[in-house]
This record gives C-alpha cells, sequence and structure tokens, in this order.
C-alpha cells in the first residue's frame, strides 16, 4: 500500500471538505470528470454542491474565489495547468494579494498550480510560476516536493487566512511515492534538510529536491557529502535554515526548475549573499531551466531543465572552486 | 423600497431618498474638485457629474447588510445611496490615517467588504466576478434568497476580458445581479464607435443569455422604474440583469482633465442634460418635493460635507515610520506547535 | 485675523507647474468658500484654483502669463477665526508649524509624516549618469591555491586578527590547495601545545610593515666598498659623524642624480620624490623605528651630524612624534653594527628603494699601482628595490655612485 503526491492531494481535499464547511472546489472539469490529474476525483460526489466545474475564465475564477471569501469562504481553485494562471494574473495579484494590505481583510483563497515540466508537454503546459507570484507581496507561495508535505501543506494552507499560491509538481503527481502520509510536519514557511551534508548546501525546491538527491548519491560516491535544503515554502522564505546550512558548508547551489532571469534561485542566493558573505568559501551558484520555452520533445525537455549531471556538473565546479 | 408601488403610483420616499443621495454626491464631489484645485488632494480626483440618477437610483435599491455593492469609479452617488458614510470619502481623499484605507490606498480606490461593498481596484471589469463570488458564497451558505449583488462599469470596461468572463460566469451560475453599464459615450477620451461595434451594448444581454434593460441615465423617474425593476428581477431569482444607462459624463475623465474632446453638439444635445436639474423638475412637477425643500436640502448637505471635509482635514496623515509594512495577515514564522496539531 | 495660502495645486498625476491665464482677483476682494479665483493652464488642459473658504484677499503674489511650480504661494486671504473653523483649512501658520514640526524635530517619523502633504516639496532633479569607477569587480576571480582567501575564511581569519603572512605556515587542504577555516582551526590547536607570550606592538607594527612591503617583487643586489677613507676622515672629524651618516649623505646625493629611482609606483603612476628625505633605520627593543633626516642634499655632513644624533637618541628613548618618521624616500641601514657582514634589508611599505652597508672587514686589495694586494677596510654595500620601478641596471649605477662619492668624504 503506498501513497502517491496527487493521491496526497486528493486525500487533503477530501479532508478539507469534510471538516471545514467554508471549503469548495472550483475549477475547470473537476466536477463529475474529477480534474484533468484526477486530484479531485470523487469528490463531487462524497461532497454534493462543493465541488464545481468552472467556465473556462480563469480570471473570472479568481474573481468568484475572491468574492467568496470575502463573505466567509475558503475556495480551493484548481488551474488546470500553472501556465493558464497567467490568464488569472490581475485578479490574483491585484486583487487577491493587495486585498489585505489595502482594506484589512484577508483573502483565504487557495490556488492550487499543477506546475513543472513532464515529458512531451511543451511550452504551455509545463511552467513554473511560482518565482512571478513570489515577486508580489500578499501571497503566500508554496511548493511542496515530499507526499507528506503535499498532504499537510495544502490543509495548512487553506487554514492561513492569506492567498496562497499552491505549485504542485505535475511530475511528481504519480511518480512520486510514499508508504504512508508520515507525521513530520513542519509548519509553513520553514524549510527542511532533507539530506545531511557538509562540503556544499543545494537549496532546491518541488521536484527539483529529488534530482539534487539524487545528484549528491552520485557525487557521495566520490567522497563528498551533499546537504539538500528542500524550501517546501518560496515565499516566505526560510533563510535561517539556508544560512545555517551555507554555515556549515560554505558553499551554495541554488536549483530551480523555472526560468532563469531572476527568480526564486536569484533570491536566494542574493539573500545569502547580502547576509552570509562570510559565510562562503566559493561564489553561490544557480541552477536553472534555460532561457527560453519549454520544448516539447523529451530530449529537448530533458536537457532544458536541471537533471542529476547537470547538477554534479555545478557541485563539481563549485566543489573544486 | 420600490419606486412604483403597484406598478403605476410612484414611491415618494424612494425617489425622495434616491434624490438626496444624488444631491449629496453632487455637492460632495464638488467641493472634492475644489479641494483639488486648490492643492489639498494628491492623486486625481475622479466624478460621477452626470451619472448621480443612475448610481443613486441602484444604491437605493439595494439594501445595505443584505445586498452588494461593487461601485465603480463614478459612484459616489451610489456609495452614499448605499449607506457609505462622507467621512469615509474625505478621509480617503484627503489622506487621513483614519479613514478605510488608512492612506494605503486613495480616492475612489476604497471599500468596506465588511459590510458588502468590496474596494475596487483600478482594472476595469475586474469587479464583476467578485460581486459573484460574494453572492455564490451566500448561495453555499444557504442565505442567498432574497439577496442581490450590483456593480457599475462604464462603456470601456465592456470592452475587457473581465467583464466578459465575469458575466458569463454570473449567468452560468445563475447568481443574483445586476450590472450596469453607464454608458457615458467615453473611455476617458475614445468615444464609443472605437470602443465596439454592436448598435447598442444592450444587445450583450441576450448573447450572454442575461436579461438587458436599456434606460435615460439622465432621467431619474426612467432610472427609478427601470433599475428597480432590474434589481427585483435579479432578487426574485431571474438571474443576471444587464442594464444600459445612456447618458454623458459632466466632467473630464478626472479633475486633471477639462474633456475639451467632448464635441460641443453632444454636450449641448439630450444626454448632455444635468441629471440633478431633471431630477428637480420631476421632484417638484409630480408634487414629490417642494422648491424651499430642495434649497433646505441643499444648505443642510453642504454643511454635512463642510463637516466631513473640516474633519478629515485636521486628521493626522500615515506614520511611514509606525506603518505596519507586510502585506500578509499571517505572522511568519509560525511555531512548530501549531502546525502539529 | 489668520492667513490662509493660496497655492498652485497639483493639477494631474504629471503635472510639475501651470502658468497662470487669468487672475481673477485684487486685493481687498472677498472671496467665498469654492469660488474659482485663478485660471491656470497645463499642458492637459486650462481649470480655475479655488479657495476653501470665505475670506479677503490680502495678498497677490503670482503674474499673468507666468508659470509656477505646483505648491508655490500665489496669494494670501485674511480668513476669520470662525471660518477656519467651519472648513477645517490650514492658516499660513498653521501649516508653517507642521512643516517645521517636520523639519525639526527630533523625531525623524514626524518629520516624514507631513512628507507627502508638505507645501514646500522640492521638485527632484533627475540624477546624473553614473560613471563606473572600476573597470571590473576587483576580485582576483582566477586566484587559485594558498593566495585565494574565501569571504568565509577572511570572516574567521578577522575574527582571530589573523592575517595573510600568519597562514603561511598552513598547507591548505582546500580546493587547489587552499587553506580552508579547517585548516586553520586545526593548525590553532596545534599550536595550543606550545609555549607563548603576547607580541608586543612594537613587534606588531614591525611584522605589518614588513607584511605589506613583501607583497612587491623586490631584490637586491651589492658591491664591496672601501672605507678606509671616510675612516679616516672621521678620525679627524669633531665632532665625530656617524658611519651611516655618511652613507647617508652620499645615498642623497647619489638620488638627486637618479631621481627616478626613488619613484613609487601606484596604479599606473610612478609618484616622485618632493624632497630628499631619508630615513635610518634605528633598532630599539623589539623593533626598528625608521626616523626621517631632512633635505640630506641639501646640508652638509657637519650640519647633519647634531639632527642625525638627536633623532637617534630620542628614537632609543622611544621619544620619536609620527611626525619624525613621516615622509622618506628611502632609508638606510647599517647591520654592520651587529657584527653582520652581508644581509637583505626589506624598504618600508611606501619605499621603493633601502641601502644597507655591513660591517668593514681588513681585506687584501689588489693595488693596481703598487701590483701588490694592501690592506683595506671593506663592507659590502647592499640595494634593495622594488623591481617593478627599478631595474639591475638603475640600481647599479646609484650604487656605483654611492660607492664612488664615499671615497671623496671631505665632498660630503
Amino acid at each position: 500500500m503506498s501513497v502517491t503526491y496527487i493521491d496526497a492531494i486528493r486525500e487533503a481535499q477530501e479532508k478539507l471538505l469534510r471538516e471545514d464547511p467554508r471549503v469548495f472546489l472550483y475549477g475547470q472539469d473537476i466536477a463529475t470528470f474529477g480534474g484533468a490529474f484526477k486530484a479531485t476525483k470523487g469528490l463531487a460526489e462524497q461532497f454534493p454542491g462543493r465541488v464545481f466545474d468552472a467556465p473556462i475564465s480563469e480570471d473570472a475564477m479568481i474573481g468568484l474565489a475572491v468574492g467568496a471569501a470575502i463573505e466567509g469562504m475558503r475556495p480551493i481553485v484548481e488551474m488546470q495547468f500553472a501556465d493558464f494562471s497567467s490568464l488569472a494574473f490581475n485578479q490574483l495579484v491585484n486583487q487577491a494579494a493587495t486585498h489585505f494590505y489595502r482594506t484589512g481583510m484577508p483573502i483565504p483563497i487557495t490556488v492550487r498550480l499543477p506546475s513543472g515540466g513532464t515529458p512531451g508537454s511543451g511550452p504551455f503546459h509545463s511552467q513554473s510560476m511560482e518565482g512571478i507570484y513570489a515577486q508580489y507581496p500578499g501571497l503566500v507561495v508554496l511548493t511542496p516536493a515530499t507526499v507528506s508535505d503535499a498532504y499537510h501543506m495544502l490543509i495548512d494552507g487553506v487554514a492561513l487566512d492569506d492567498p496562497v499560491i499552491f505549485c504542485e509538481h505535475k511530475f511528481l503527481y504519480r511518480w512520486l511515492k510514499a508508504q504512508s502520509i508520515n507525521g513530520d510536519h513542519l509548519p509553513i514557511g520553514q524549510a527542511r534538510i532533507i539530506r545531511p551534508g557538509k562540503h556544499a548546501t543545494v537549496v532546491a525546491y518541488s521536484a527539483m529536491v529529488h534530482e539534487a538527491v539524487r545528484a549528491a548519491d552520485r557525487l557521495q560516491q566520490d567522497g563528498w557529502e551533499i546537504e539538500v535544503v528542500d524550501l517546501r515554502s518560496v515565499k516566505p522564505l526560510d533563510l535561517d535554515t539556508i544560512l545555517a546550512s551555507v554555515a556549515r558548508t560554505g558553499r551554495l547551489l541554488a536549483v530551480g526548475e523555472a526560468f532563469p532571469w531572476g527568480g526564486v534561485t536569484a533570491e536566494v542566493v542574493s539573500r545569502v549573499c547580502e547576509e552570509g558573505f562570510h559565510l562562503l568559501d566559493a561564489p553561490p551558484q544557480r541552477l536553472n531551466a534555460r532561457d527560453t520555452p519549454v520544448p516539447y520533445h523529451p530530449k529537448l525537455w530533458a536537457a532544458h531543465r536541471p537533471t542529476p549531471e547537470s547538477i554534479c556538473e555545478a557541485l563539481r565546479k563549485l566543489l573544486t572552486f | 423600497m420600490q419606486p412604483f408601488a403597484d406598478g403605476v403610483v410612484m414611491n415618494h420616499d424612494f425617489l425622495r431618498s434616491v434624490f438626496h443621495s444624488m444631491l449629496k454626491a453632487r455637492i460632495l464631489e464638488n467641493k472634492l474638485s475644489s479641494l483639488y484645485k486648490a492643492g489639498k488632494i494628491v492623486g486625481g480626483v475622479y466624478l460621477g457629474r452626470g451619472q448621480e440618477a443612475v448610481s443613486a437610483t441602484l444604491g437605493t435599491a439595494l439594501i445595505q447588510g443584505t445586498d452588494f455593492f461593487a461601485p465603480l469609479i463614478r459612484d459616489q452617488a451610489g456609495r452614499t445611496a448605499f449607506g457609505e458614510p462622507l467621512i469615509d470619502c474625505t478621509r480617503t481623499y484627503l489622506g487621513s490615517a483614519l479613514g478605510p484605507m488608512r492612506g494605503r490606498d486613495g480616492n475612489i480606490h476604497r471599500g468596506r467588504p465588511e459590510m458588502g461593498m468590496p474596494a475596487m481596484i483600478s482594472h476595469l471589469g475586474a469587479q464583476v466576478p467578485v460581486v459573484a463570488g460574494m453572492l455564490f458564497a451566500k448561495r453555499l451558505q444557504g442565505t442567498l434568497n432574497g439577496r442581490v449583488g450590483a456593480t457599475c462599469i462604464g462603456d470601456g470596461a465592456t470592452s475587457t476580458g473581465a467583464f466578459h468572463e465575469g458575466l458569463n460566469l454570473a449567468a452560468v451560475e445563475h447568481l443574483p445581479m445586476v450590472v450596469i453599464v453607464g454608458n457615458n459615450q467615453f473611455a476617458y477620451s475614445t468615444p464609443n464607435h472605437r470602443q465596439f461595434a454592436c448598435a447598442d451594448l444592450v444587445e450583450k444581454a441576450r448573447g450572454y443569455g442575461v436579461g438587458g434593460f436599456s434606460v435615460d441615465g439622465t432621467d431619474l423617474l426612467a432610472c427609478a422604474s427601470v433599475i428597480s425593476e432590474a434589481v427585483r428581477r435579479a432578487r426574485e431569482g431571474g438571474g443576471p440583469q444587464l442594464v444600459v444607462a445612456r447618458l454623458l459624463r459632466l466632467s473630464g475623465h478626472g479633475e486633471h482633465d477639462d474633456g475639451s474632446y467632448v464635441p460641443t453638439e453632444i454636450k449641448s444635445g439630450h444626454y448632455g442634460r444635468d441629471c440633478v436639474e431633471v431630477a428637480m423638475r420631476q421632484l417638484v412637477e409630480n408634487g414629490i418635493a417642494t422648491v424651499d425643500e430642495i434649497l433646505a436640502w441643499q444648505d443642510q448637505f453642504a454643511e454635512e460635507v463642510q463637516r466631513a471635509v473640516a474633519q478629515a482635514q485636521q486628521e493626522a496623515p500615515p506614520d511611514p515610520y509606525q506603518e505596519d509594512w507586510t502585506a500578509l495577515s499571517t505572522r511568519f514564522p509560525i511555531p512548530q506547535t501549531c502546525a502539529a496539531q | 485675523m489668520p492667513t490662509v495660502p493660496i497655492l498652485m495645486p497639483q493639477l494631474g498625476e504629471s503635472i510639475a507647474e501651470a502658468t497662470i491665464i487669468r487672475l481673477g482677483i485684487s486685493v481687498g476682494d472677498s472671496v467665498r468658500t469654492d469660488q474659482e479665483i485663478i485660471e491656470v493652464e497645463t499642458n492637459k488642459a486650462v481649470m480655475g484654483v479655488t479657495t476653501l473658504c470665505d475670506g479677503v484677499v490680502s495678498e497677490i503674489r503670482a503674474l499673468e502669463g507666468v508659470s509656477y511650480s505646483v505648491g508655490t504661494l500665489l496669494g494670501l486671504l485674511d480668513v476669520t477665526e470662525d471660518e477656519i473653523a467651519r472648513t477645517g483649512v490650514d492658516t499660513l501658520e498653521s501649516l508653517e508649524a507642521k512643516r517645521t514640526a517636520g523639519s525639526h524635530s527630533s523625531n525623524p517619523a514626524q518629520a516624514e509624516a507631513n512628507l507627502h502633504f508638505a507645501l514646500d516639496d522640492d521638485a527632484y532633479e533627475e540624477a546624473p549618469a553614473v560613471v563606473p569607477s572600476v573597470k571590473g569587480l576587483p576580485v582576483p576571480t582566477g586566484t587559485m591555491g594558498a593566495h585565494y582567501i574565501s569571504p568565509r575564511m577572511r570572516a574567521r581569519m578577522d575574527d582571530l586578527g589573523i592575517r595573510e603572512a600568519d597562514i603561511s605556515a598552513i598547507a591548505g587542504t582546500g580546493a587547489g590547495g587552499r587553506v580552508t577555516v579547517e585548516d586553520l582551526e586545526r593548525f590553532l590547536n596545534y599550536l595550543e601545545a606550545w609555549p607563548n607570550t603576547h607580541a608586543s606592538p612594537m613587534r606588531l607594527a614591525v611584522a605589518d610593515a614588513m607584511r605589506r612591503s613583501w607583497t612587491r617583487p623586490l631584490a637586491t643586489v651589492g658591491l664591496p666598498v672601501n672605507l678606509d677613507r671616510v675612516l679616516n676622515h672621521r678620525r679627524d672629524h669633531s665632532p665625530k659623524p656617524g658611519l651611516t651618516l655618511y652613507l647617508l649623505r652620499a645615498f642623497a646625493l647619489a638620488l638627486t642624480e637618479n631621481p627616478t629611482t626613488a619613484g613609487y609606483l601606484i596604479g599606473d603612476k610612478v609618484v616622485h620624490p618632493r624632497s630628499f628625505d631619508i630615513g635610518v633605520a634605528v633598532q630599539v627593543e623589539d623593533g626598528v623605528v625608521v626616523p626621517v633626516v631632512r633635505k640630506v642634499d641639501q646640508k652638509s655632513l657637519r650640519d647633519l651630524i647634531s639632527e642625525y644624533d638627536d633623532l637617534v637618541d630620542r628614537a632609543r628613548r622611544r621619544r620619536l612624534t609620527e611626525d619624525d618618521c613621516r615622509g622618506g624616500i628611502a632609508t638606510v641601514t647599517n647591520f654592520g653594527t651587529f657584527g653582520l657582514t652581508t644581509g637583505t634589508p626589506i624598504p618600508l611599505p611606501n619605499e621603493t628603494l633601502i641601502l644597507g652597508i655591513g660591517a668593514g672587514i681588513k681585506k687584501p686589495v689588489w693595488s693596481k699601482e703598487a701590483e701588490v694586494f694592501l690592506p683595506a677596510t671593506v663592507a659590502d654595500l647592499l640595494l634593495t628595490f622594488d623591481h617593478r620601478v627599478v631595474d639591475g641596471g638603475g640600481a647599479g649605477v646609484l650604487l656605483n655612485r654611492v660607492s664612488a662619492l664615499l671615497q671623496t668624504p671631505k665632498a660630503l
């Protein structure tokens, strides 16, 4: 018996619907059909009148969620793909994100973004949007990398009074399995050291955590001990955990699947330089996707995003600096 | 309140109430213009001059505490009618730290979401799905019956995707919603023929599958009749209603703009007439109010407005050193113990 | 009666000024609340400036046809106290009070509080373009091996008060042979077992100067010099000049003929001597001090004696001032006094040259005239120079000239 990452997301939504009458689900094809990825499979039958198919109107879907939140609900909106949230950008960053600061009333909506690449998905079904949303004040941006986090962080995210952008990785949906949803349950905003080491720190999040761990396994054969930090939440960013790790290792590589210009890895590196320059033995490094749209062909796609090979290569460069 | 109690006889109280809000808004907005021209308001001043009859009728037809109203840029009269205190307006325009927006947002970008009046953002059409969401919440909570949500937009906003998505969604969800399009013929300076190609915006109602109404926005009695009917239909389960009010903006887009691009023929045409003057005549001619009453209201409202201005002017501005510079209500880091539960 | 200002309003988000088209008022006129009194034109529109209370125009400061920036005082109104209470307008006094409360308050919060509604907001001036002062980062990105000290290592060394020179004894185990923090800690741990004392401030000062000097490519050249003529001259002289003083004087004269050899290289510039002021190394307890003798080229040996003796005396008693040691262009050191015959003197970090002399020894010297070996007192004369500035040739010319001058002590 094992639990997949997408099972965890479904379980979490089931628990939320069961225990919190304020919760409802809104998204395209999520009711009877159960969602493009089956993240809401069976929930419409199990919770009649709580799970709704939305018209293909991403902007209005978030607008509706904001209005419902004003009136006391806790909507969970599923974007069919993270890429399509660009159509809801206005309601997300201008309406939901500014509301608490402007009016004093927080907007507790959770927007699930099926994020990241899978082979063959191409330019418009593969994007990683976390950096863009993290740039805007007023949004909490979560990027779970484990089955257990997918479950607990969705539940904890819905419990927050602020708008939450929940970036769940499509590649992990079925690929990632766990024995159970275990009890390691950290609060939102706290990073986790997923693998201890002493020669270099890799800061990663979402699917890249697993690629980083694979890279660390390979380097272990050469005697290098790599510490891997799973950010879990990119905003807020747990700088304390990152700095503590860099203090141990003196070397930093930040890995992200998003495009390379700016973004989460740039933020991590710049904050470490700002506050932890004295901890560094080498210039901190970043590894991101390439600066092109995400390509369709699996061979191109595999070379577009960071891989265990490219992480190893970046680490070797870092370790021998 | 219904304007025509049995469909024929005018409801004097309703019309007097609408007119109060029209007059109060006009006096307040004249004052705002004056404050701007004396250098007391930074940012901008955006007036609803010429649109008071439409806005105030809607605000009066809605019930505060039950209904929802998402006002837009030219809805001072509707805000007043719905119950927004004058001091909310003067505090927000004058940057008082005590206003509903506390200096964090200004002018018409204000609201009181807790009383069913969300604060608009500048992006046009964006309030349409928000009102739909507020109503949707009430349906889920089982308290939708008898409630209406309304918002106003201009002719320009009908070109946005947000308007389209929002109205379509409201129609799909069959929500008790009223969307009023104040077609004031110019979106800032852009005339109707550069904004849409249909003969009349009300034709869109059919496309969305919602109720459609047209009304002369300069005519109080017509507004009272048509808008009230639209609100009634929505309230009674008829789904979304689109009301297109034809009128003319009797000022610039903002007070920095003299509106000199509006042709004289339009200004001197039928829709160039002042709805407040029309309303006064209608009230007097129909025996709803006397000239003396109206003059007394004028003095009374001028004094109320002056008090709200005087008070807000002397209140402290926000203090950047005391400001809570956080956009999240959650205070991070969250202690470990909380999450364990 | 209180005075209320008429100000040029902000008529549009990007408007900085407006032109007065028509002044609708004269001094003495009564004005009413919300009356448009002045007609102005911006690049967007024509508009009226209003008053916010009833009053009487007491002064007009604006002219028709002239542009005024936002916030300019255009005129003044006399307004009754009652009217001010009714309308809540600011008087000139209350505005000034708000403004000064802001600008003079010790509380910066108060100062900032009125920022957005201040009367005298200055217009922003466009900042000049920034000219980059360096071509690239002053970071030795290509530096590998023990010479590279990471920010982490640097921070730990600063904690411990340790300099680069101090870690030269540590074999690095880091990337490219670098010394890591762990290497450093291990080394310090190892040293714990050894007896140690605190270095004196004098020791630390010498250590610092030598460490800094040693960052340059220093070269030393030398030749034997016959001291008999100097010693004879000295024997007959009263008071007796020290041997070092002869050297000092000869060095100064030689330098006046070859001033570029004393140049100091900084960046792409060579800085030349302003004055031939030359330092003398004096051994004191636990260190060396270098007082400077001024204008050595312009004073005779006789004139220099008392100045020299005074400096050396005060140096030994540790009574030199900072000024006594400042501004030298080169230094002379006589390590012969310790019985040493040869050595490699190190110049001060701010000087390019140091001239040293060893102990004189009786040696057989071949006489061309007599064609026999004759006894002579010979010492090694050594010149260390910064090879970035001076080459062997230039150093040789200088050293030979010093040697020659020492053969004619009377001329010194």
